[in-house]
């Protein structure tokens, strides 16, 4: 009997401490969220780069993998790129992973911020993904690589802001340089060369060529622009494409980098958002275009529908594949003869400030920068940023090339509105679609888009004072 | 050996126990109803526990405690208590979200239920030949990807899609429109995919519990007289309480949880006009990175969605004996 009685307690102690387990499994994950994430480094990982990288120097370290993850969007020219950086750096085996960008814009900064990154990444343009990496001291600063190798030559100054951020992550646009790109992405003019001509119209030259011109299609029974914005986004490009006519690009820039004391309510974006209004009313947008995706309304364009198409110089094959020689492309000029565009660099290459590859790494992005870099990123149909020596591979792509050179020649590049904050992609999206059907005046519409900005500019500040004292 | 012990000789063994022990009633009580288990069947459900509380209670906990936090998903998180939970009742874009799915309760689960219930009535008195083929295919939308389901439906509401080639084929060409496009009929175009999706589910239900009912009772009906309508009402309709509570479980928590249909068709807009909480969940945790806040409606909706499944299984529950 009391042997039955002790054997009974066991069990149902060992189910107790099983139970408790469980318990304790449940609640194993309550410690502050965050906590043990690294700090600020301080030293330079890999030590000062003073000079280009060498073959030689990059054997000396032996076998060496280099890990990378990046948009598949690099994909094409990644698989063009990389075996021409293992022929010249023998001893470096690159290890390449890709994702959709909408899974890797979502993972990248867990990514990095676990035990063993990858050695190279690309990040995002923003607060979003390289704020918050730069904030964990989780990208190594890359000013010495940019003077080792001349970078900052052959960008424009001001357009490298767009990879710079203060030590601390919480002030884009100036500071510290952490990251680089071979590619030139901005907002242009498609047109559809057979759909002009029926219209009686040449290809546009200068804004006002282009206003003329969605005039006259008008008249003459076509569509002017096709514009498919049930993502959101195309309407806000299209904002831009109107605003950097208007708008000295700096301007622009400071309020999306946050520059205290700048507004989106100002005299030229209400022109702009009033003249994108009228153009909705006048119908040269059609009907229907918040429930077109934009993808769809490439296809409708490159069907024949519409004579022009605002959309990313990264559309380029798709629409190239389909109308041939009769696609054209232009940035119009504005009144005083520059050229600015809704545009930035392609997504940002970071090197990891834990990498202990940084020779191996830095080379590779010193080729990737070079113009064998270059004429990879235009053989995968993409645009490069030195377009010198290179060969397009079609008259479109040639076209896009000397247009991204007079943008970049003006530092022409505007960034995009949805930078400023890590809401404003909707809050500007959405508030674009209600402009476009009356749905919001001109006023409320710049008062909406300045609220959001407002809030994340004290957010941020209240953090980096927060921060600040912690230090 | 112990394990194969009759549960008679550990009950002997606890009542020994309770003679010794205290008086107080609590205390018997527990120890009546410890004495009726059969301890050792719990180890049989240690596997299956271990595996919940990792992958779906571990998780929850997880979510509510961060809900506490204002974090970014990286950087040291600060505590905030329950500021996020009266953010989140003060903001009038989630108000409205709750709004929408409401609106998706009626196109998710009312009308589907509605529709299967009607199929069945008249497919009880039909009888249709090949009745498994017709069954499986008002399946499929259950089982595609509803990513597929979500182009599919961009494509049938398009500005030149069939839906609009039909109303202008007839005549109607005046209410042709960009369905997902304009802001009256966003909601509802993206409310009847969902009904399209759930009404197959729904009648599959129905049509397995009305094959139950026995024969007698719709002889007994239609003896006494009683029509279509009256043997509805009267036969199927109470017999499949219990399916239609399972429907309606499920379908609602379809509704309130919607959010693939809905960012894969129109992202939230126009404008704001068919956003849900899911959306608000997705951009704080991956594009705004308040995780915090998103953990908040997380659970706010997770507590909302029980609430509600729980009064359908108990307003609906069998009665019993």
């Amino acid at each position: 009997m009391k042997s039955t009685l002790s054997r009974q307690r066991g069990r149902r102690a060992a189910l107790g401490t099983g139970l408790a387990c469980t318990v304790a499994l449940a609640l194993g994950a309550c410690s502050v969220p965050g906590a043990g994430s690294g700090g600020q480094t301080q030293e330079l990982t890999g030590g000062r780069i003073t000079e280009p990288v060498t073959p030689k120097q990059v054997a000396a370290h032996g076998r060496t993998e280099l890990r990378l993850i990046a948009d598949s969007g690099d994909q094409e020219f990644l698989r063009r790129f990389v075996p021409l950086y293992e022929k010249k750096y023998p001893n470096v085996k690159v290890k390449v992973e890709t994702k959709a960008f909408a899974d890797f814009s979502k993972t990248i900064v867990n990514t990095m911020s676990g035990a063993n990154p990858p050695d190279l990444i690309q990040g995002n343009q923003g607060y979003g993904v390289d704020g918050l990496l730069v904030q964990s001291g989780l990208l190594r600063p890359l000013d010495d690589v940019s003077h080792a190798y001349g970078w900052d030559l052959d960008f424009p100054s001001g357009a490298t802001g767009q990879f710079r951020w203060s030590p601390d992550g919480r002030l884009f646009g100036s500071g510290n340089l952490y990251g680089i790109s071979q590619s030139n992405e901005y907002v242009g003019v498609f047109y559809n060369r057979k759909v002009l001509d029926k219209a009686g119209v040449a290809p546009p030259k200068t804004w006002d060529d282009f206003t003329q011109a969605l005039k006259k299609v008008k008249e003459a029974g076509e569509l002017p622009i096709m514009l498919g914005n049930s993502d959101q986004y195309p309407g806000e490009q299209l904002l831009g494409t109107i605003q950097a006519q208007k708008v000295p690009v700096n301007k622009s820039r400071a309020w999306i980098n946050g520059v205290p004391r700048t507004t989106f309510a100002t005299q030229g974006n209400r022109e702009s958002a009033d003249e994108l209004r009228e153009w909705a009313k006048k119908g040269y947008l059609g009907s229907g275009y918040n429930g077109v995706s934009s993808d769809d309304a490439v296809t409708k364009f490159t069907g024949g529908k519409g004579a022009f198409l605002v959309a990313g110089s990264w559309n380029a094959p798709a629409v190239g594949k389909k109308l041939g020689d009769d696609a054209g492309f232009v940035i119009p000029r504005t009144s005083d003869g520059r050229t600015a565009a809704a545009g930035s660099f392609g997504l940002p290459w970071h090197i990891s400030a834990k990498s202990d590859k940084t020779d191996a790494a830095v080379a590779f992005l010193g080729m990737m920068q070079s113009r064998t870099g270059a004429q990879a990123m235009a053989d995968s149909g993409r645009l490069p940023v030195a377009t010198e020596g290179v060969t397009m591979p079609n008259a479109l792509g040639r076209q896009q090339a000397d247009t991204g050179k007079r943008l970049l020649d003006d530092d022409g590049q505007t960034f995009y509105f949805d930078w400023a904050s890590n809401s404003m992609l909707t809050t500007i999206g959405s508030a674009t679609q209600d402009l476009l059907t009356g749905r919001k005046d001109v006023d409320a519409y710049l008062a909406a888009v300045q609220k959001d900005w407002k809030a994340f500019r004290s957010e941020q500040d209240e953090k980096a004072e927060k921060q600040g004292g912690g230090r | 050996m112990t394990a194969a012990a009759p549960p008679g000789t550990g009950a002997d063994s606890a009542r020994a126990g309770t003679s010794a022990g205290s008086s107080r009633r609590g205390d018997t009580r527990i120890r009546a109803w410890a004495r009726r288990q059969y301890w050792p069947a719990y180890l049989y459900l240690l596997p299956g526990a271990a595996f919940y509380v990792l992958f779906v209670l571990r998780p929850l906990l997880t979510t509510a405690w961060i809900s506490l936090f204002d974090w970014d998903g990286l950087t040291l998180g600060s505590w905030t208590g329950l500021d996020n939970y009266t953010a989140l009742l003060s903001d009038p874009a989630l108000r409205a979200s709750l709004l929408h799915s409401l609106v998706f309760i009626f196109f998710y689960a009312l009308l589907p239920v509605a529709a299967g219930l009607l199929l069945t009535g008249l497919m009880v008195r039909i009888r249709i030949r090949g009745l498994a083929v017709f069954r499986s295919l008002l399946f499929v939308p259950q089982v595609l990807s509803t990513v597929v389901i979500a182009v599919s439906w961009r494509w049938i509401y398009d500005t030149d899609g069939p839906v609009n080639g039909l109303l202008r084929a007839v005549g109607l060409g005046g209410i042709a429109r960009s369905w997902l496009g304009d802001y009256t009929t966003a909601l509802p175009s993206v409310g009847l995919i969902g009904s399209w999706i759930m009404y197959g589910l729904c009648m599959v239900l129905f049509l397995t519990g009305a094959m139950r009912i026995p024969r007698e009772l719709f002889e007994a009906a239609r003896l006494d007289g009683a029509g279509p309508v009256r043997e509805f009402f009267t036969v199927i309709l109470p017999a499949l309480r219990g399916e239609i509570s399972i429907a309606l479980v499920l379908t609602v928590t379809q509704a309130l949880r919607n959010f693939d249909i809905v960012w894969n068709t129109t992202t939230g807009g126009p404008g704001n006009s068919t956003s849900v909480p899911s959306v608000f969940i997705y951009q704080g945790a991956f594009v705004t990175r308040q995780v915090g806040s998103a953990a908040a409606i997380g659970i706010a909706l997770t507590v909302l969605t029980v609430a509600v499944c729980g009064v359908i299984m108990r307003v609906l529950r069998e009665r019993e004996g």
